[in-house]
């Protein structure tokens, strides 16, 4: 199928869609936490690749190189983001303050956003998409058992972050 | 379990996540039982797993999500189908199809020189040269048929085809190509027969006389029964080289005279240098030419031998038959005339018919009379020339002198000399010429009769001093080249050129220069004057200086005779202490020089002690320089640090920028 796509057989690259488009979301919102802006980010991707997909030369890596394409990509919007101002937004946050579940759901954001991109991306791919420990490492192209650690630091971090926070929840 | 202690962050989630084995999750739980601290840690890495769950379960992608990729896809991407522009750069970007492509571009480039070079030309060629020696059917010994043979051979195996057909169907080609093969060389030579056979004349040069007398007898001279009726008109011509001419003459008379000939005609010219050279022609009967030739040889050296034969057969019996036909028609005419049957303008027609006809006949007469006695009798022409030829007759003895002179007065001089002009020595050219600075010099050339040509010589270097004389003496040979023991050597005038300078220019013979030290300078200086006119000298330049220590020179340059030389020299010490004598010579080896008049440059500086104590001395000179000296010194120290900023500037601004630059990266990294 990817040495298909590769060769520009339009069918198999829409049958790659249909497979990996899932996961390429749940990397773009890793990176940005927002839903909009990941899913623009997973169909600019994917234009591109097609665009430029004639670069690869193992289809075997198809996957890992349309990941590094989505990480770009979302890396591109995420800098775009931070250049607008956003003191307008966080303003008007704490009148929601009111509603536990709410203050929660933005301290996870907050604590999430604190982690490094790795992190988030590991920890996107593992809740949205279920995925094993050894897909998610083929994917982020990272070496065998790191993925443990890694998932096991951001839980622990994001533990930190949210202790307050579990505290009164408890 | 140490171990799962220190690593218990890692842990807990993998064992939420199932991504423990069997025996991991054993020790973690085993572990879990013993410690407090790790079991809390594992009970909040859970209630963390739970509250994400339920997070990402609410932010996952809805159903449609795979449409709307798939939709958004084919929006931005329309599908675009049979363009072959497309096909093409799909293909080129595959590596398999770039590295072909490159491939291509190089053939064809390869291909393209190979075109221009024409080495792809000779390529094929060589390959069809191997292809034909691989081919078994041609035999080894067989040349390629060329184009032209193959013709040959096509056509005549039509024609044998046609001819008959007792041939076999199943000849083969190269039986054909042996048949055909000889038949042309074969045909070849009879032609070329029937050619030669029209070329009556043979040459023979002095190469190949040995040749031709090895031959044996000429098949001329003893003629073969079918030539027997030709007629043959034979000529030789023979060159020589003899000692004397009229010796060569009368031998040739008899020899012409055994054979039974005689000769024609004589002619001789005499050289500028009295030799003799001259053309002999001698008629000797045909048969007897070749002893007549062999003969002669021993007249001297054989220069040149030419043989000729001329057939006239044809032509002879031609104008025979034609003489013969003009004699019955003859006859006729005059039967005609004499019966007188017809009108007055028919008997005259008759008879200018007649006269025309008997013109003929005697014009066809004299042509075999005169073919008769060339054929009975070979005509011989003798080139002679007597030995040395080129030898010259007299030579001429012609004399050029370049004298140039020094004189006082250029000009009295040059009239002197154009006063010498008389009816043996003419004046050819005379010049005087004097330039701005009023440099005079002047020239004059001259020829002189040959006994008056030393005498005059000898004068006009009287005039002078002789600065240099050449004499340049010329034989030129006339009426031939190279030497001779007999020619007569003339004198021809004298050609003489003079040229005059004034002495000034003259180089000195000697140059002196010394110093005298003496008190009173300017006193001395005049009276040095006085002593070089005694001498009969001439000052040519002097100087006076004083300088501010109160030290006088004065620089006198002047010029004597050789001869009073040593006299000026032994004055000067009368006028103070005479120092630092130099004296410099040039001896103009081979050059006739007259001495005694030669001009002795001499340069004297005649000085006096300036003051002792010099001016610059004392505490406040001492002073001065002190201070001059560590105003400089601070002024050096400060361009040096000037050039030291100037060096290190760049680099400190450089730097700085740099370490600047890094900090706000760095600083934009940690916000």
């Amino acid at each position: 199928m990817y040495r298909a796509a590769i060769h520009g057989d339009r069918d198999a690259f829409e049958m790659i869609i249909r497979t990996h488009s899932r996961t390429l979301f749940a990397i773009a919102y890793g990176i940005l936490q927002n839903r909009e802006e990941a899913e623009d980010a997973v169909q600019d991707a994917l234009v591109k690749a097609w665009k430029s997909r004639w670069r690869v030369r193992d289809p075997e890596k198809f996957p890992a190189w349309l990941c590094m394409i989505i990480r770009h990509r979302a890396r591109d919007v995420f800098r775009k983001r931070r250049t607008l101002p956003l003191s307008d937004e966080i303003a008007e946050q704490p009148e929601t303050e009111a509603i536990d579940g709410t203050a929660l759901d933005r301290q996870l954001h907050s604590a999430l956003a604190a982690l490094p991109e790795v992190h988030r991306s590991a920890l996107t791919l593992r809740y949205f998409e279920k995925m094993d420990y050894q897909s998610i490492e083929k994917l982020l192209g990272l070496s065998n058992g790191a993925l443990r650690g890694i998932l096991g630091r951001a839980l622990v971090l994001m533990r930190k972050q949210l202790k307050p926070a579990l505290a009164s929840l408890e | 379990m140490p171990a799962i202690h220190d690593k218990i962050d890692s842990y807990p989630a993998a064992d939420l996540h199932n991504d423990l084995s069997d025996e991991e999750r054993h020790e973690l739980h085993m572990h879990l039982v013993e410690c407090a601290n790790c079991r809390r840690l594992h009970q909040e890495t859970r209630i963390m797993n739970k509250i994400l769950e339920e997070k990402f379960t609410t932010e996952k992608p809805d159903p449609a999500f795979e449409q709307r990729m798939l939709a958004s896809f084919r929006n931005r991407i329309p599908q675009q189908t049979g363009s072959i522009a497309k096909l093409i750069v799909d293909l080129m970007r595959l590596r398999t199809a770039q590295i072909a492509a490159v491939a291509a571009v190089l053939l064809t480039l390869v291909q393209a020189g190979r075109m221009i070079t024409g080495e792809g030309a000779v390529a094929s060629r060589n390959r069809e040269y191997a292809a034909k020696a691989e081919f078994p059917a041609q035999p080894a010994q067989a040349p390629l048929p060329s184009s032209n043979e193959i013709r040959a051979l096509s056509k005549s195996a039509n024609r044998r085809d046609n001819e008959s057909d007792q041939f076999a169907a199943g000849k083969t080609f190269a039986r054909g190509q042996v048949a055909a093969a000889p038949a042309a060389p074969q045909a070849e030579p009879e032609d070329k027969k029937q050619q030669r056979a029209e070329v009556e004349g043979a040459m023979v040069t002095e190469s190949n006389i040995p040749a031709a007398e090895e031959a044996g007898p000429n098949p001329v001279e003893v003629p073969a029964p079918p030539l027997a009726n030709r007629k043959l008109v034979r000529n030789a011509n023979v060159q020589f080289e003899i000692v004397s001419f009229d010796d060569a003459v009368q031998k040739i008379t008899a020899f012409a005279n055994e054979e039974r000939g005689y000769v024609a005609t004589t002619s001789s010219e005499k050289q500028a240098n009295g030799k003799l050279k001259g053309e002999i022609v001698v008629k000797v009967l045909p048969e007897n030419l070749d002893h007549f030739l062999q003969k002669i040889r021993a007249l001297g050296e054989l220069k040149n031998q030419t043989h000729g034969t001329e057939d006239v057969t044809k032509a002879y019996f031609d104008t025979d038959a034609r003489l013969k036909n003009a004699r019955v028609m003859e006859q006729r005419l005059i039967d005609m005339l004499k019966t007188k049957t017809g009108k007055v303008s028919d008997l005259l027609q008759v008879e200018k018919e007649l006269g025309r006809v008997r013109e003929e006949i005697e014009k066809m007469q004299g042509e075999l009379k005169y073919w008769d006695s060339q054929v009975q009798f070979a005509t011989v022409t003798i080139s002679l020339s007597e030995k040395d030829m080129e030898e010259p007759a007299a030579f001429l003895l012609k004399e050029r002198a370049q004298l140039a002179l020094y004189a006082p007065d250029v000009e009295k001089t040059y009239n002197n000399i154009k006063g010498l002009a008389s009816l043996k020595v003419q004046i050819t050219n005379a010049q005087l010429d004097r330039d701005y600075s009023g440099r005079v010099s002047a020239r004059v050339s001259m020829l002189i009769a040959p006994e008056e040509g030393d005498s005059v010589i000898a004068r006009v270097k009287g005039f002078g001093r002789v600065e240099n004389f050449q004499v340049q003496s010329e034989r030129i040979a006339q009426g031939g080249t190279g030497m001779s023991k007999n020619a007569k050597t003339k004198r021809d005038k004298v050609e003489l050129n003079v040229t005059i300078s004034r002495e000034e220019q003259e180089q000195a013979f000697q140059q002196t220069s010394l110093h005298i030290r003496t008190s009173t300078v300017d006193e001395k200086a005049k009276e040095l004057r006085n002593l070089t006119e005694k001498q009969d000298g001439r000052v040519r330049t002097s100087t006076f200086s004083r300088d501010p220590n109160g030290r006088e020179v004065a620089s006198v340059s002047l010029r004597v005779a050789m001869k009073n030389y040593s006299a000026l020299m032994q004055s000067l010490n009368s006028l103070g202490k005479v120092e630092d004598v130099s004296v410099h010579r040039q001896d103009r080896t081979g050059s006739q020089i007259d001495e005694a008049n030669a001009p002795a440059d001499i340069s004297i500086q005649v000085y006096s002690q300036g003051n002792i104590v010099s001016s610059e001395t004392g505490l406040f000179a001492t002073v001065r320089r002190t201070l001059a000296q560590s105003v400089a010194a601070v002024m050096w120290s400060l361009r040096m640090i000037g050039v030291a900023v100037a060096f290190l500037a760049p680099w400190a601004i450089a730097i700085i920028l740099a370490a600047w630059i890094a900090k706000r990266i760095a600083r934009a990294r940690a916000k």
